[in-house]
């Protein structure tokens, strides 16, 4: 069996170690003897490429950056939002997730529309409010999740679209709602650095999954790895924070 | 007013020093400025005393020991701020020390080290005479947020700075080069054969800080560090006033350091033969390739505290077989420890025989290991059994390097001299 990933900006949108993420989806492919091809999709690279990924991902950025990248993905948007649309798994995070939702509204009331594909909108309350920033951990279909997150914009959620999990500890998409993180169909958007996937191996191996069944149209059972040193990892922050794990 | 405020300082810290209770270098500088919130420019006001700021995420407290090396080899007397206290009251406490309770400072030189936010708060307290800029990579993004943020502000502040002010910038780095247009400008840097290619893929600046275009790197020494032009605008790497010197430690980011002291040296009017005398002598500051002897075994310590700064570490002890990584995740560490994930350990672990990690966040460190190579590693939450085990796997011939985040790195110093440093 053989995936291919598409890092989408790998130069632009990866700021808090966001290539983790990519390192560990490669190497939990590879330690099952499934053949894994990461392509880069930075800034002008051919749609193409962007149309035989299997799985995506997409990680956050600076102010700076997210400009650039928002006049590329424009002329990308509409293969982006059929393979999202037709269930191509992606995981989406920070910058990205807001990138997905319909506008990005900053303090001065400048709007910054997004691509529309996530039912929610990110307000941003200005520099003299405080970012989120700290440990965090949800409850969600894949256990305990468990991360860092940074950010000053707060997201709202619609009626079309899941949270990812609710808030144990920590803030989550705006401090105020208890949720964290959105899921559309195959798709999922988390403010979660840390980054996500090393210590949430259920939610890695969730994506891979889906991913091959997409592809092979078939049920997929994925062979154990061993997560214990994932478990220590996980159980140092959680008792930190006081949350069960 | 201010006569009452060094005194107290003064008693504060000899209190604090003889109580051996720490923050001595903090304190009064805390408390004087709390009283009086211009207690630095009255300060500073009737002095001749010449001010050397030295700012950068990489590199500050070498650079500014180098300073000071050299200027003492020249006969003057300079004031330094202790390392680590590079905020206002680190600066307000290192002037309290050194000033006379008639409120007159009997130096010629200070060198301040000074924290990427708090350079912009400086600067409106103090003109120096030469500011140093050293770098900007991305270092914890919890406490400084981004590079470009950074680097917005410290260019306002640059801005409004007066003629006076000599900037002394890293040619190879885009974002800083950007800071002196206009300025009164010294530039040092590298244009040697460079074994990389392109930039590393997380290199935090690969576009140009004037247009967005991105950066042509024609060589690249480590990160985004390099000869570069862009390819919208034609801002470029610009002509380098300081490329060669004698570096009296390793690595090639200790090589810019150097350069960068010594730049600022000759700019305050230090001749060559002198300054050279001062690198040959040169004492490492603590935590910085600095060499410890224990039962006959040679350790050397490598502060490690971000990206960069760990995959140049790394690169510089590759010849070394036994490694102990200390990861802590406190305050001056950096709370986000999700940086790991931007070091190259693919490309570097396997050079290693020996490894063991440790710290706060020791299986944090073993899950980034894991995933960069199948070697086996061993991994001790312990600090003291950690350096104990490490030693344990070096031979008598051999060098351990350690290399730990900021808080672990004082830590470490402490199991291995039984000593405080702050």
């Amino acid at each position: 069996m053989k995936l291919t990933i598409g890092w989408l900006y790998p130069q632009l949108m990866s700021t808090y170690g966001d290539k983790g993420n990519i390192i560990v989806l490669k190497k939990r492919c590879e330690w099952r003897g499934i053949e894994v091809e990461v392509l880069n999709l930075d800034v002008d690279s051919p749609i193409e490429n962007l149309k035989k990924c299997d799985l995506l991902f997409m990680g956050g950025a600076q102010d700076r950056q997210q400009k650039i990248v928002s006049t590329d993905l424009k002329k990308k948007s509409k293969i982006l939002r059929s393979m999202i649309e037709n269930n191509v798994p992606g995981l989406y995070i920070c910058g990205a997730y807001q990138f997905l939702g319909k506008y990005y509204k900053e303090a001065n009331e400048t709007v910054i529309k997004g691509l529309g594909i996530f039912d929610l909108y990110t307000q941003n309350p200005g520099e003299n409010v405080k970012r989120l920033i700290g440990n965090v951990a949800i409850e969600s279909d894949f256990g305990t999740l468990i991360g860092f997150e940074n950010h000053g914009g707060r997201t709202y959620l619609g009626k079309n679209i899941n949270p990812l999990g609710k808030v144990l500890k920590g803030f989550g998409n705006n401090g105020k709602d208890k949720t964290e993180g959105a899921i559309y169909k195959n798709s999922f958007g988390s403010y979660f650095h840390g980054p996500i996937l090393p210590k949430n191996p259920k939610l890695a191996d969730y994506l891979i999954k889906l991913a091959l069944e997409k592809k092979y149209d078939k049920k997929i059972n994925l062979s154990p790895i061993n997560n214990s040193i994932e478990q220590r990892a996980r159980e140092v922050i959680a008792k930190r924070m006081g949350v069960a794990i | 007013m201010n006569i009452l405020l060094i005194f107290l300082g003064k008693f504060i810290t000899k209190f604090s020093r003889s109580l051996n209770l720490g923050h001595g270098s903090t304190w009064p500088g805390h408390i004087a400025l709390n009283s009086n919130k211009n207690f630095i420019k009255d300060i500073l006001k009737n002095s001749k005393i010449k001010i050397i700021l030295i700012a950068g995420t990489n590199g500050k407290t070498t650079t500014s020991k180098l300073l000071q090396s050299i200027l003492e080899e020249d006969q003057k007397k300079v004031i330094l701020n202790e390392s680590g206290a590079n905020l206002l009251n680190g600066i307000a406490s290192a002037l309290i020390l050194n000033t006379n309770i008639f409120g007159k400072i009997k130096k010629d030189f200070a060198i301040f080290e000074t924290d990427e936010n708090t350079l912009p708060q400086v600067l409106k307290e103090l003109t120096p005479d030469v500011l140093v800029l050293l770098n900007l990579f991305r270092d914890q993004l919890d406490r400084y947020g981004e590079v470009n943020t950074i680097a917005s502000k410290w260019k306002l502040a640059i801005d409004k700075l007066p003629k006076k002010t000599t900037l002394i910038l890293n040619a190879n780095d885009p974002t800083i080069v950007y800071l002196g247009k206009e300025k009164k400008t010294l530039y040092f840097g590298l244009n040697e054969k460079s074994n990389l290619t392109h930039a590393q893929d997380w290199a935090d600046s690969v576009f140009c800080p004037r247009c967005n275009s991105k950066l042509e790197f024609e060589k690249i020494y480590f990160s985004h560090i390099g000869i570069w032009q862009c390819q919208g605008c034609g801002l470029k790497t610009p002509d380098i006033d300081l490329k060669e010197t004698y570096s009296p430690l390793l690595g090639t980011y200790n090589k810019l350091n150097t350069l960068a002291a010594v730049l600022a040296a000759k700019t305050l009017g230090v001749n060559l033969a002198l300054i050279n005398k001062a690198l040959k002598n040169f004492n490492p500051a603590f935590g910085r390739q600095e060499e410890v002897k224990i039962d006959g075994k040679k350790i050397k310590i490598y502060l490690s505290k971000n990206p960069t700064g760990f995959n140049e570490s790394l690169r510089t002890v590759s010849s070394g077989k036994s490694i102990l990584l200390v990861l802590n995740d406190r305050i001056p560490d950096g709370t986000d420890v999700s940086w790991i994930w931007d070091v190259d350990f693919e490309n570097s672990i396997k050079n290693f025989n020996s490894i063991v990690v440790s710290g706060d966040r020791t299986y944090d460190l073993a899950l980034r290991l894991r995933y960069a190579s199948s070697k086996k590693i061993e991994v001790e939450k312990d600090l003291q059994k950690a350096i104990k085990k490490a030693l344990k796997n070096t031979s008598e011939k051999q060098t351990l390097y350690i290399l730990p985040t900021y808080s672990a790195m004082l830590e470490t110093r402490k199991i291995l001299t039984g000593k405080k440093i702050l």
